[in-house]
């Protein structure tokens, strides 16, 4: 890689002092969490992926660390040290160095070392309004340190899960297209397969005890699968109990006495993801498609319209802002409004801005219960990088 | 080290120990200026990602998990046909209701409800487990590291599930263990490997062609 130059690093201290002026005008709080940070709360959140994209090491003492590859998780378990009696509110910014393992090689777009500069806003209420003021902060900032042109890019969890709530289906294939929205390819089979054969499960399951289980109750079926383990010989070792492998067998089982999933409701969920442009046509479409397939999921299209008009309020031009149903589906750790600011010479690739909801992650660090939290973090180098080439 | 020598030997090329008996280099007499290294089979991969050594004879699955990017750092030049080994996702047979690596990222929350813990696959293979896994879609587990009887961790509570080496499958099998219908990372063989790190001359380039057209004939 090549060395930062003297002017390279006074320009960049420059534009972060601007950057945390106007955070902390907006009554968010200067903090400066540990660089070091234990792997665990990593590999919960991120999982074992961590390894192959961070620097984990293992201490004198046998102690897994790693260097932090964001600030919003040390935020997040700074901010739950210092308020262990009392106010789950808080507002932060940072501004500091997140490291990354790049296996195809460092290169100045996507370096193993750089700076993030950010905000962070725990414990508020209101939740459109919230993620407006954190929109509208982060662009404030890129503003005030010259960056002129720019387009958004953002998605919505709460709406997808407001479509799969309002379709009727068992509460775990819910649970199943929720936890597959994440990888495209495997949700369209799961989809395909819920729709056409749900059944098709069950031909994995040994066939004669898969016979046995029908309709039968859990402590039978945990009777049987004990007496069929003996008969076969198998010796049940691990963690798993019998309990644990009947009824899951139970759960496989159920799915051949239920409907496939209608092709109402796989058109409703296909039409949904395939929903992609300018915000506000965006928007008109979800409303159309709702209507067409007879589903009322009003709540959460007032939140998305709502949302869309504090924007305004707040001056961000909604011509420059494009929603995607399946962006944010790469993104570890997001619950809802998930967003993203690219400039046009650097592209999608490697934005200069993003962030989001993630109420679940404070209990991931250690709190008691989702609190809502969200917030944002500028890619500081490349932000520099298009400013200057503006500029010139 | 013994079948490499044999195959070499084969070929014409004859490996001499020098100095004491307990030397770790070697020379072949077929072949000029060349140094041969006995080292042990993780160091191969090192030694050719490094370029200390221009070429080597090592397992396909110790280069793929111990050169993350191998494919810009090695070329497989020829597989040898001995060291065969498959690389596994095995689990506890009395798994039933578990065939496939999307079973098991189906029950890997419920287990974590029930266990308050992901679960943990015990491997010396972490690389090409992560990779594997994430190519599946299976994210919720963590890797226990294991450098010796991995296959007796789920039975002792170690681990819940393993990635490991098998030939024949009966030391999973004695162990209570079943690969996953989907289960096999990589069929491994011992390969002739070089490496692109190694300075290579007009002479060493000349000398490793010399080694390749004799195990060919």
């Amino acid at each position: 890689m090549v060395a930062e130059t003297a002017r390279q690093f006074e320009a960049l201290e420059a534009q972060a002092q601007t950057l945390m002026g106007v955070f902390t005008a907006a009554g968010h709080q200067s903090v400066a969490p540990a660089i070091i940070q234990p792997a665990d709360v990593y590999l919960d959140v991120i999982g074992e992926a961590l390894r192959s994209r961070s620097y984990v090491f293992t201490d004198a003492e046998g102690e897994e660390l790693c260097l932090r590859p964001d600030l919003t998780v040390p935020t997040c378990r700074l901010h739950l040290e210092r308020g262990e009696n009392g106010d789950p509110n808080g507002l932060y910014c940072y501004n500091g160095t997140a490291f990354r393992f790049q296996p195809t090689g460092a290169t100045s777009a996507h370096p193993r070392e750089f700076r993030q500069a950010g905000i962070e806003a725990f414990g508020q209420e209101d939740r459109e309004k919230a993620e407006a003021e954190i929109l509208a902060l982060t662009i404030e900032a890129l503003h005030k340190v010259g960056l002129k042109e720019w387009q958004l890019h953002f998605g919505d969890l709460g709406l997808f899960r407001a479509i799969l709530n309002s379709a009727p289906m068992p509460k775990r294939w819910r649970n199943r297209l929720l936890h597959q929205f994440w990888r495209p390819e495997a949700f369209r089979a799961e989809l395909k397969r819920l729709t056409k054969a749900p059944a098709d499960k069950t031909q994995t399951l040994p066939e004669e005890l898969a016979k046995k289980l029908v309709g039968v109750e859990e402590q039978e079926a945990t009777a049987i699968v004990t007496k069929y383990l003996e008969d076969k010989n198998i010796e049940l070792i691990g963690a798993r109990t019998a309990s644990e492998i009947a009824s899951n067998m139970l759960a496989i089982l159920a799915d051949v006495n239920a409907d496939p999933l209608s092709e109402k409701t796989a058109r409703l969920i296909e039409g949904y993801i395939e929903i992609s442009g300018p915000a506000r046509a965006a928007g008109a479409r979800l409303k159309d498609l709702m209507r067409d397939e007879g589903v009322d999921i009003s709540k959460a299209l007032d939140a998305y319209h709502r949302r869309l008009q504090l924007f305004s309020e707040a001056g961000i031009n909604s011509s420059n802002a494009d929603f995607s149903a399946e962006f944010g589906r790469t993104l570890e750790y997001y619950s809802g409004f998930v967003f993203e600011i690219e400039a046009p010479t650097l592209g999608p690739d490697s934005p200069i801005a993003g962030g989001g909801r993630y109420d679940g992650l404070l209990r991931m660090c250690g709190a008691s219960e989702d609190i809502p939290a969200l917030g944002a973090a500028i890619h500081t180098e490349r932000l520099l990088s298009v400013v200057k080439s503006e500029e010139s | 080290m013994e079948k490499s020598i044999e195959l070499l030997a084969r070929a014409g090329l004859n490996v001499q120990k020098t100095g004491d008996e307990r030397g770790y280099r070697g020379e072949v007499a077929e072949l000029e200026n060349t140094d041969v290294a006995f080292i042990s089979a993780s160091e191969i991969a090192w030694y050719l990602k490094t370029g200390k050594a221009h070429v080597g004879i090592t397992g396909e699955d110790l280069i793929r998990e111990g050169i993350s990017d191998y494919k810009t750092r090695i070329d497989f030049i020829k597989p040898l046909g001995f060291g065969f080994a498959d690389v596994v996702v095995a689990i506890p047979d009395c798994w039933l209701d578990v065939r496939t690596m999307a079973d098991l990222d189906e029950i890997a929350e419920q287990f974590r409800a029930q266990h308050g813990r992901w679960f943990r696959v015990a491997t010396k293979y972490m690389n090409l487990t992560r990779t594997y896994f994430s190519c599946a879609g299976f994210s919720d587990y963590r890797i226990v590291e294991s450098l010796g009887a991995t296959e007796g961790t789920p039975a002792s509570g170690t681990a819940d599930l393993i990635v490991d080496i098998t030939t024949t499958g009966a030391t999973l099998r004695a162990n209570g263990l079943r690969i996953l219908d989907d289960g096999v990372i990589l069929k491994s063989q011992a390969n002739l490997v070089s490496s692109h790190a190694a300075t290579w001359s007009p002479q060493t380039r000349q000398v490793l062609n010399e080694i390749i057209s004799r195990l060919e004939t």
